[in-house]
């Protein structure tokens, strides 16, 4: 960047400043790719809260006359997804299965964000050993690859849908406490911070409203993309079998296990649940990007 | 430099404790105690007491942790709660077949570094944001779905390749090594090599295809970057071909940020082994740890998974020393 481009954006921040939040809301809704991604997402959200309303039948209901052609019947005016190998309405699965997933996506990044937040924000401010103590306990726990330690979690826990919420919101912690204390650490050398300081502001209020808040943006990026991850993970889990203990439950991850066997007959119980974890991860992540652009300070002012 | 590889050895010590540490306090975390864990249905009193006796789990914590660490440094991980054998003696078959199918899964996945330089040598053109796209999508498929798609319509619906194992059930060939690839070289019969490939193609393609995406997408990112930086202007000032600039200044600036990231991706390709392998029946660490889970074989998953992270912390170092070796800044300080 030339030093006459630097001048002409030092002059334009000197405006009327809209604040970082409303600008990048402002810029968030400029941003044709965010704007597909709140729709995947907002359908999703949208299917999970009114699932009782849209399915068109009982999710767990089995009808095995319908298999009497062989298993699977296909897409049809009656069962627009087709039907699964226990005579289960595929498309009633998917709409049910969306709850689940965003259910487990949320609570699992609840656990994770908070108490990483917390972690993160003792080390970032306290310090010395203190932070070097919590950050080598981060490190080993980054040292066991995620679905790994998720499995540990599972097997020491039991299989369950409560269990591998906690185990996905365990493997997001040390994200989350690397990720604000690095921001801390970076905010607390700025000058405003030794400004605030200086003029006799107690500690706990500089971190509560000039540090967090200053450090917070990576954290809401890393928070929208950790949800597209958490549902893959979920998914995963659930596709090893180590989801709800009851196999019938319509978690899009589970529904997925045991398709392989039916590929070359019913490739269609496969794909429709797949596409559905695609399509919802896709919005997340769509999101997340418009985000972090949204959010990023080198990007302010234009746009 | 010497200095910083050093550093980066001690540095290890403190993990490889709390990890064995974390792994030693895990099985005694498991409800009803690790000789319940590991009875299961068969937990008469007086078995607990035998299996407590046997394992030393009636001694001080503290004396446990020093047994464990004592027996595991000697390479004994314990027996398989299934089969009987040694967990050690498993892990010598299975992990090469983990890591010859990660190492195909890598090499796959490094195609991303033309594919992202590609993209941003056309910044902006359609053929950049098709890129782009893809590379989101990449990172938004689970990979055992994409497995599943790909066994579908490679092995399933064309027929092309086999659609689960590491060699043909009919091929019987000896595998010293385990690393099927050489062993099978190793016979002479080039047939069995090729159908060995075979089997590999599909799962290293599902492996490698995220980390692919995600490699193109730094890669992109890092020679824009690069691209306006001052150096590489002067160097096209003065007159070198755009292929010298291009070789000598963008690409070897670009890439810093892709071995990072390269080095990241193993912890992917280890957790995404486990779905990769279960999807096309790969007779790898990934599908030992979910039987052993079905299966509640504890010193199995005690030993796998403590194992699968070691191997991941040396891959992080070795990551990091070529970061060092590679970055000019990092070797000077």
């Amino acid at each position: 960047m030339s030093v006459a481009e630097l001048e002409a954006r030092e002059v334009g921040l000197e405006g009327p400043s809209s604040g970082l939040w409303s600008e990048a809301w402002r810029r968030l809704r400029h941003n044709p790719s965010a704007i597909v991604g709140f729709v995947m997402v907002g359908t999703f959200v949208f299917v999970a809260l009114f699932a009782p309303l849209i399915a068109t039948h009982d999710p767990l209901e089995q009808d095995l006359s319908l298999l009497n052609g062989g298993c699977c019947p296909g897409p049809s005016a009656e069962h627009w997804f087709g039907v699964d190998a226990l005579g289960r309405d595929l498309f009633s699965r998917v709409v049910y299965g969306a709850r689940y997933s965003l259910l487990i996506g949320v609570v699992s990044v609840a656990v994770g964000l908070s108490i990483g937040l917390l972690i993160g924000a003792i080390a970032g401010y306290a310090g010395g050993w203190v932070d070097s103590l919590l950050m080598r306990l981060m490190d080993i726990m980054l040292s066991i690859p995620g679905l790994l330690l998720a499995i540990g979690i599972v097997a020491a826990l039991g299989p369950g849908l409560v269990q591998i919420m906690i185990a996905v919101g365990v493997t997001q912690i040390p994200i989350f406490a690397r990720l604000l204390r690095g921001s801390i650490l970076a905010t607390k050398e700025t000058d405003y911070i030794l400004a605030a300081r200086s003029v006799g502001i107690r500690g706990r209020v500089i971190l509560s409203s000039h540090v967090i808040p200053n450090s917070i943006s990576p954290v809401i990026v890393q928070g929208t993309l950790a949800l597209a991850t958490a549902i893959i993970d979920v998914a995963g889990l659930g596709f090893l079998g180590l989801g709800p203990q009851d196999p019938s439950t319509p978690e899009w991850g589970t529904m997925l296990t045991d398709t392989t066997r039916y590929l070359q007959t019913a490739p269609f119980l496969a794909l429709i649940p797949g596409a559905a974890i695609v399509i919802s991860v896709l919005g997340f992540n769509l999101i997340g990007d418009g985000l972090r652009e949204a959010l990023d300070p080198r990007f302010r002012g234009r746009a | 430099m010497l200095k910083f590889i050093v550093r980066r050895l001690l540095l290890l010590v403190p993990i490889l404790i709390g990890l064995s540490f974390l792994v030693f306090i895990w099985i005694r975390a498991l409800p009803g105690g690790p000789a319940e864990a590991l009875l299961g249905e068969r937990a008469t009193p007086e078995a607990i007491a035998k299996i407590e006796r046997d394992y030393g789990l009636n001694k001080p914590i503290t004396v446990q942790y020093w047994d464990y660490v004592k027996t595991t440094a000697t390479g004994d991980l314990g027996t398989s709660v299934t089969t009987r054998r040694a967990v050690t003696d498993e892990l010598k078959q299975r992990f090469p077949a983990t890591i010859e199918l990660a190492i195909a899964a890598m090499l796959f996945s490094l195609l991303g570094i033309p594919l992202g330089f590609f993209a941003a040598k056309h910044y902006g053109k359609a053929i950049d944001s098709a890129s782009l796209f893809v590379s989101l999508l990449g990172v938004s498929v689970p990979i055992f779905f994409l497995a599943i798609l790909l066994k579908y319509v490679f092995a399933v619906q064309l027929g092309w390749l086999p659609t689960t194992g590491r060699v043909d059930a009919r091929i019987d060939f000896d595998h010293p090594t385990n690393f099927y690839l050489l062993d099978s070289l190793w016979t002479g019969d080039f047939s069995i090599f090729w159908d060995c490939v075979k089997h590999l193609i599909l799962p290293a393609i599902a492996l490698g295809s995220i980390p692919l995406a995600i490699i193109a997408r730094i890669t992109r990112a890092a020679v824009l970057d690069v691209q306006n930086e001052d150096y590489v202007r002067v160097a096209r000032a003065k007159g070198l071909s755009p292929r010298e600039v291009d070789s000598r200044h963008v690409l070897r600036n670009a890439l810093l940020p892709i071995i990072t990231i390269i080095g990241l991706q193993t912890g992917l390709l280890l957790s995404g082994a486990v779905l990769t392998e279960t999807v096309f029946a790969w007779p790898g660490i990934g599908t030992w740890l979910v039987d052993a889970i079905r299966s509640r074989n504890f010193p199995v998953l005690q030993g796998g998974i403590l194992f699968v992270s070691v191997i991941f912390v040396l891959v992080n170092l070795a990551v990091d020393v070529t970061y060092a070796v590679v970055n000019p800044k990092i070797r000077v300080s």
